[in-house]
């Protein structure tokens, strides 16, 4: 099983190192950075997450721009070993408020304490928040999440992992507040990443929903909870191809090709009412977790024209439509376009601020370039990536509403 | 608590370890709790805080949990190091363990089980066994755990006192934590063990099968696990556990996804009902599709498994083919799996889509990429024969683009493309050929190279372009010139005029008087041969119609698939190589430090042959308990290795002709290990040796008995360099009077003994008519001298001053004499030790050269020696001094043996 755990920053310090087994070599972590760093002897090149030196299997996620990294000498679940790896750093942010190199090492002892108790001999042993607070005595130290930037619904998906957005995300589930009373609350956000491909004449090719529900509760007592879905929800696609999407458009119901659920959740009746029944643990969790390829209305239409002006230079023009309906606002809207690499000076106008529905927003830039172009520009910028939130609204037409009884 | 715990981490001036052990010391609760903290920080960060042993123990008698735990952690980082003082905190361990609080008692059960020291293993037993049947299951799953603990250090102290019972009888425990860690323990005992002692029954099984829905999700992998190893008894009973496993699809955990997809696909194999197969086909594509949703670093693990997946049963996915497009921001480690999916799942069907996919993806700016999107459209078109000319057509406009490794690749695959389907699209030739002069990739420049020689008669300029490459003949790498022969062969053969026929002279005679290339120059040779002896024949051998080939390039064989597919989601799986490939732990009962070698050997014999025999799946029952997978030698005889010449006269890929069959080889005497005295009858004499790169135990068996040997087997206990065996020991069943000679390959760092190096290798032979045969061998370490050894006089002079004077030796060979300066240093170079400079200090010659062992350890070597006169002065600097005494072993026996070791190692490489 496991042999040893580390996480290390991304210059290489150890910030948490624990050796289970005492079974692999000394000098582990440094082999390891040194193999990450120049897989292939090259810097751009990504190592896969698993990967042997030596006998030694290496498994590892970059969570918060750390490595989690175990190791191990035999043949075990990988991906055991990356979900377990991911759910300790979510249960360290659970109790830490906030995951960093400072909060890390700021709070050793009490990462030391639950890493005993997470992982027995290399075993998984529990990774739940709520069971782990009856063994975990060391109360954490907070750091001051107002000296970190927020962590914007921009800064989502940077991890590839589904991260929840707003002021829920910097306060630890075990810590009492400072004025001692603790407030009953419990956040349940609905995120979906959406993917779509649009052809160059504005017909879309490919879309797909990745969608969450995400629960963090601080309530005590651990009230049942129940969570009603829409009526018309339906899971499976009947059609057995993907390119046969049936009329969807119809009537406005849901499909999932597929979803999943969290442990505590019960199904008893779910199927008959769509409701799902759980007593949230404490901590951040995915409720449910689908996947939707039915077609769908995109909330924005995004072109990108970028054209020549000239042997060293390029305009860019950037249209986005807002394509929802003029009562609801999109917020904290980031809007990436990569440019070519030899790109020396971009000049931009800009129409800032919110977007209302229906409205439509441009952005011109001009882009010197130090070399001139390869005729070749539509491939070496783009594709546009764009981050929103736009509350009380989502995509997917998924719905819930909390019932506690 | 006050302030942060990273104060702990500043420095207080000097004198740091007293003033802790003042503060130990303290009468104050806090005041020590904090003192603790610091220690236990000084020690993450790497200080010896050894010496505060005692005044750390004295502080473990509290009732407050918080600072037992930190005493305890700092126990188990430095019991090892001080077994006498440990011994001090047994009483308290004893004593914690029947505390009435049950964290406290798991919590000593847990400490001590980590505390690797003999003799408080003895103290553990009697806390183990109360716990195991302790009232509360937060106790009896941290007692679980222990056994296996116990099992690492004492296994047969685990045996004696009934322990392996008390865990069977906690899988029928009602707590399912307890259940879940009882399989995991049974499960590793079972993996380092090679008798019988997890077993799953029906019994069990059903109460694995119930524990599975109500424990954590780590616990349900632990179990699906174990339960992979279940073999149902017919279709009906497997049918039963997928109804069960089924459920386990819909979990949010991937680990749990996967390891009940291998179940479903284990027990899929004895389900006969075709519809039942079908639906479970069905039921398991969304989950597995949903895993694409995950982190990237799942993605690939489960793109990985998919891979196999969709090679056993393709019609899993058959119609989800759109999810495997890959998305602008996947990592490239992901696209590159999605690729070789796509590549899978294409078909006649959806090949337009695919196709304009790959056209997307070879205009993308990573260039590994773009490549293998290249060779992707070429394998569809070698697989899909309808849609072969679309993806032509494809190939065709990316050559237009004119991106120089876009071309390249496109005519690699496009080489393949004229193989699959002869005399169809030769049309293209001259699209291609306007190509030419941009080509500057080995492989592109032979694959062009072949087009014109396998089509010299419709290409009306074929001896220009030929000639064209010709002049650069010598520079060529070997790939090309090798091509470049055959071409020129093919279009003499064609087009016998003038022209071709000074090229073939200007060919023959660069390929054989001018290279040192034995491959060239043996396949120059036979054209020659064939040419002037007989044109006809040559024009049957070299113009015979080639075999069409197929798309197989990433095709596993079938037992390998199996195996692999036995082992989904697990690392072998992700590797595609089967566990005993890179699983190097080799766990018998340590006996302490003295481990005798008899005991391995005994370990890893016990697996008696029949099983072998029977057919039972090697994943299940070998393969775990021993690093050398010991089989059967397959029963009739390999067929005798024929000569492969004629897959090169057929200008076939070079990479085709089998380079690492085994041959049976000759060659003078090998020493004689085990003399047929002591081995009734049976005589066998080995050395290792270094071919092509690589080290084989080249091993001879002399059958002086009156019967039938065979079954035999072989063996390496751990040394220095951990040499295993790389295979299994081909040798067919030896007739009395009979000898038989085999190379064995070898693999390095698998079985690695710790403590000073030695050469000393320990083999072990069995048969299955005689006992097991132990006799030693030394390992020259010059077998380990590699290829790229060779080191640039500036960068060897940098890494002499860069060394520390204290990692220089030097001895005499008082016996040794070097004849010849030149002789030495091509002898020496055969063995991997290259020349780098010379110079001369009075009467005698000074040699300076590098050599260079696995893991990047390199010797500079400076040899002082008058030519002639007896005794050679042998100087060496390397990094690692551990090294030094072989390395002068080796020396001295590559300067003893001389020239007729030089001989010998020509003859073998020509």
């Amino acid at each position: 099983m496991i042999s040893q755990f580390f996480v290390l920053s991304q210059r290489g310090d150890h910030i948490v190192f624990r050796d289970y087994r005492g079974e692999v070599p000394k000098g582990s972590a440094e082999i390891f950075f040194r193999k990450v760093k120049f897989w292939n002897d090259d810097e751009a090149e990504e190592a896969p997450p698993v990967f042997n030196v030596d006998g030694v299997n290496y498994i590892h996620v970059k969570v918060a721009g750390l490595f989690f990294v175990v190791t191990t000498m035999v043949n075990v679940s990988p991906s055991l070993l990356l979900e377990l790896l991911q759910r300790i750093a979510r249960v360290t942010k659970d109790y830490l408020g906030v995951l960093n190199e400072d909060s890390l090492r700021k709070n050793f002892i009490l990462v030391y304490e639950l890493l005993d108790e997470v992982i027995d001999f290399g075993y998984p042993q529990t990774t739940s928040t709520e069971v782990l607070k009856s063994y975990i005595f060391n109360e954490p130290i907070m750091v001051d999440a107002g000296r970190l930037p927020p962590l914007g619904p921009a800064a989502m998906f940077m991890q590839g992992t589904k991260r929840m957005p707003g002021t829920a995300v910097t306060k630890s589930v075990v810590a009492t507040e400072p004025g001692g009373k603790k407030r009953e609350e419990i956040f349940v956000d609905i995120i979906e990443r959406i993917s779509v491909t649009f052809s160059s004449s504005g017909y879309i090719l490919t879309s797909e929903i990745d969608g969450t529900i995400q629960m963090k509760s601080y309530l005590t007592g651990n009230p049942e909870i129940r969570l009603a879905l829409n009526e018309d929800l339906s899971i499976g696609r009947t059609g057995s191809s993907s390119y046969d999407y049936r009329s969807s458009s119809g009537g406005g119901a849901v499909i999932l090709d597929d979803c999943n659920f969290h442990e505590s959740v019960h199904l008893d009746s779910f199927d008959i009412d769509r409701t799902l029944h759980l007593i949230p643990p404490d901590g951040e969790f995915a409720v449910m977790n689908y996947r939707i390829t039915q077609e769908f209305k995109p909330p924005f239409r995004v072109t990108a024209l970028i054209e020549e002006a000239g042997p060293s230079r390029a305009e860019v023009l950037l249209k986005i439509r807002a394509d929802f309906s003029a009562n609801v606002t999109a917020n904290t809207i980031v809007v990436q376009m990569p440019v070519p690499s030899y790109t020396m000076r971009a000049s931009f106008e800009l129409e800032a601020g919110a977007i209302v529905g229906g409205s439509e927003h441009t952005l011109r830039a001009k882009l010197t370039f130090s070399q001139e172009s390869h005729g070749n520009l539509t491939k070496e910028a783009g594709p546009v990536n764009m981050n929103f939130t736009i509350p009380m609204y989502n995509t997917s037409k998924l719905q819930f509403s909390v019932i506690q009884d | 608590m006050s302030g942060h715990d990273s104060k702990y981490f500043s420095t207080t001036k000097k004198g740091e370890i007293p003033e802790l052990k003042e503060e130990l010391n303290s009468q104050y609760k806090d005041k020590r709790k904090d003192a603790v903290k610091k220690v236990i920080a000084a020690m993450t960060v790497g200080k010896d805080v050894s010496s505060l042993f005692t005044d750390v123990v004295n502080c473990m008698q509290t009732e407050n949990l918080e600072l037992k735990k930190l005493v305890y952690l700092y126990l188990i980082n430095y019991a090892k190091s001080q077994p006498d003082l440990a011994i001090l905190a047994v009483n308290t361990f004893v004593k914690d363990s029947q505390d009435p609080n049950p964290l406290i008692r798991a919590l000593a059960v847990r400490t001590m089980g980590c505390i690797r020291v003999d003799k408080i293993t003895e103290y553990l037993c009697d806390p183990l066994q109360r716990c195991l049947k302790d009232d509360d299951p937060y106790v009896r799953k941290t007692a679980a755990i222990c056994v296996a603990k116990l099992y690492d250090i004492n296994a047969e102290l685990v045996e004696d006192r009934g322990f392996l019972e008390a865990l069977k009888d906690l899988i029928s425990d009602n707590n399912p934590m307890v259940v879940a860690n009882a399989v995991a323990a049974l499960a590793e005992i079972q993996d380092s063990s090679t008798r019988p002692i997890f077993e799953i029954t029906s019994h069990t099984l059903s109460k694995l099968l119930t524990a599975l829905n109500e424990c954590t999700e780590w616990g349900q992998v632990f179990i699906l696990d174990s339960l992979s190893r279940y073999k149902a008894a017919d279709a009906r009973e497997a049918e039963n556990i997928v109804e069960r496993v089924t459920p386990r699809l819909q979990h949010a955990n991937c680990a749990v996804v996967l390891s009940a997809v291998k179940i479903i696909l284990l027990q899929m194999e004895l389900i006969t009902s075709t519809d039942v197969v079908r639906n479970l086909c069905k039921k398991m594509a969304p989950p597995l599709v949903t895993l694409l949703s995950a982190e990237p670093e799942i993605q690939y693990v489960a793109l990985r498994n998919i891979n196999l997946i969709v090679q056993k049963r393709p019609t899993i996915l058959a119609h989800e083919i759109k999810v495997f497009f890959c998305k602008y921001n996947d990592p490239i480690y992901v696209k590159m799996e999605k690729l070789e999916i796509m590549i899978k799942l294409a078909s006649d069907r959806n090949i337009d889509q695919v196709l304009l996919e790959f056209k997307e993806y070879a205009t993308e700016v990573d260039v590994d990429f773009v490549r293998k999107a290249v060779r992707a459209i070429g394998r569809c078109a070698i697989k899909l024969e309808r849609a072969a000319e679309r993806c032509i057509s494809v190939l065709l406009e990316l050559i237009k683009i004119k991106v120089n490794y876009v071309v390249q690749e496109a005519i690699i695959v496009i080489k393949d493309i004229f193989r699959r389907y002869p005399n169809t699209y030769e049309s293209i030739i001259a699209t291609l050929c306007e190509s030419l002069d941009t080509l500057d990739e080995p492989e592109a420049k032979a694959s062009m190279i072949w087009i014109i020689g396998e089509y010299a008669e419709r290409i009306d300029n074929a001896d220009e372009l030929l000639e064209s490459f010709l002049e650069t003949f010598p520079e060529e790498p070997a790939l090309v010139q090798l091509q470049l022969l055959t071409a020129t062969v093919k279009l003499f053969l064609k087009k016998p005029t003038e022209g071709p026929q000074q090229m073939i002279q200007a060919v023959l005679n660069n390929a054989t008087v001018e290279t040192d290339n034995p491959d060239l120059r043996d396949r120059a040779y036979i054209y020659w041969r064939l040419l002037s002896t007989d044109p006809e024949a040559a024009k049957d051998v070299v113009l015979a119609e080639k075999p069409v080939i197929s798309d197989d390039s990433n095709q596993l064989d079938s037992s390998l698939l199996d195996d692999l597919l036995a082992n989904i989601s697990t690392l072998s799986s992700v590797y595609h190589k089967p566990p005993e490939a890179f699983v190097s732990r080799v766990k018998t009962a340590p006996r302490a430090d003295d481990e005798e070698f008899a005991d391995t050997a005994e370990t890893g014999y016990s697996e008696s042959p029949s099983q072998g025999v029977d057919g039972a799946s090697p994943s299940s029952s070998a393969g775990t308990s021993s690093n050398v997978p010991v089989k059967q030698p397959a029963a009739p005889a390999a067929p005798a290795p024929m000569p492969d010449l004629l897959g090169d006269l057929m200008g076939m890929d070079n990479s085709i002709v089998p380079v690492d069959e085994p041959t049976a080889p000759s060659g003078p005497p090998l020493p004689v290990l085990l003399p047929s005295t002591t081995g009734q009858g049976l005589q066998i004499s080995a050395q290792l040796v270094r071919r092509d790169g690589q080290i084989f135990y080249d091993i001879s068996f002399d059958n002086g008995t009156q019967t039938v040997l065979d079954g035999f087997m072989i063996q390496f206990n751990k040394n220095t360099f951990g040499l295993a065996a790389g295979g299994a020991l081909q040798v067919s069943p030896l007739q009395p009077g009979t000898s038989a000679r085999t190379l064995l390959p070898m693999v390095a760092f698998q079985n690695l003994s710790p403590g000073a190096p030695s050469s000393l290798l320990q083999v072990a032979v069995k048969n299955n008519q005689q006992p097991v045969w132990y006799f030693n061998d030394k390992i020259p370490m010059h077998a380990f001298f590699g290829e790229d050894g060779k080191m640039e006089r500036t960068s060897f002079l940098e890494a002499w001053k860069s060394l520390p004077d204290d990692n220089e030796f030097s001895k005499e060979f008082p016996s040794s004499v070097v004849s010849s300066i030149d002789a030495t240093v091509e002898h020496l170079a055969a063995s991997n030790v290259f020349f780098i400079a010379k110079r001369k200090n009075s009467n005698k010659d000074v040699l300076y050269m590098s050599a260079k062992i696995p893991r990047g350890i390199p010797f500079l070597i400076e040899l002082t020696a008058a030519v002639g006169v007896p005794g050679v002065k042998c100087a060496v600097k390397t990094p690692n001094k551990e090294m030094v005494a072989l390395f002068f072993e080796a020396m001295e026996s590559l300067l003893k043996f001389g020239c007729g070791v030089v001989s010998q190692e020509l003859i073998d490489s020509a």
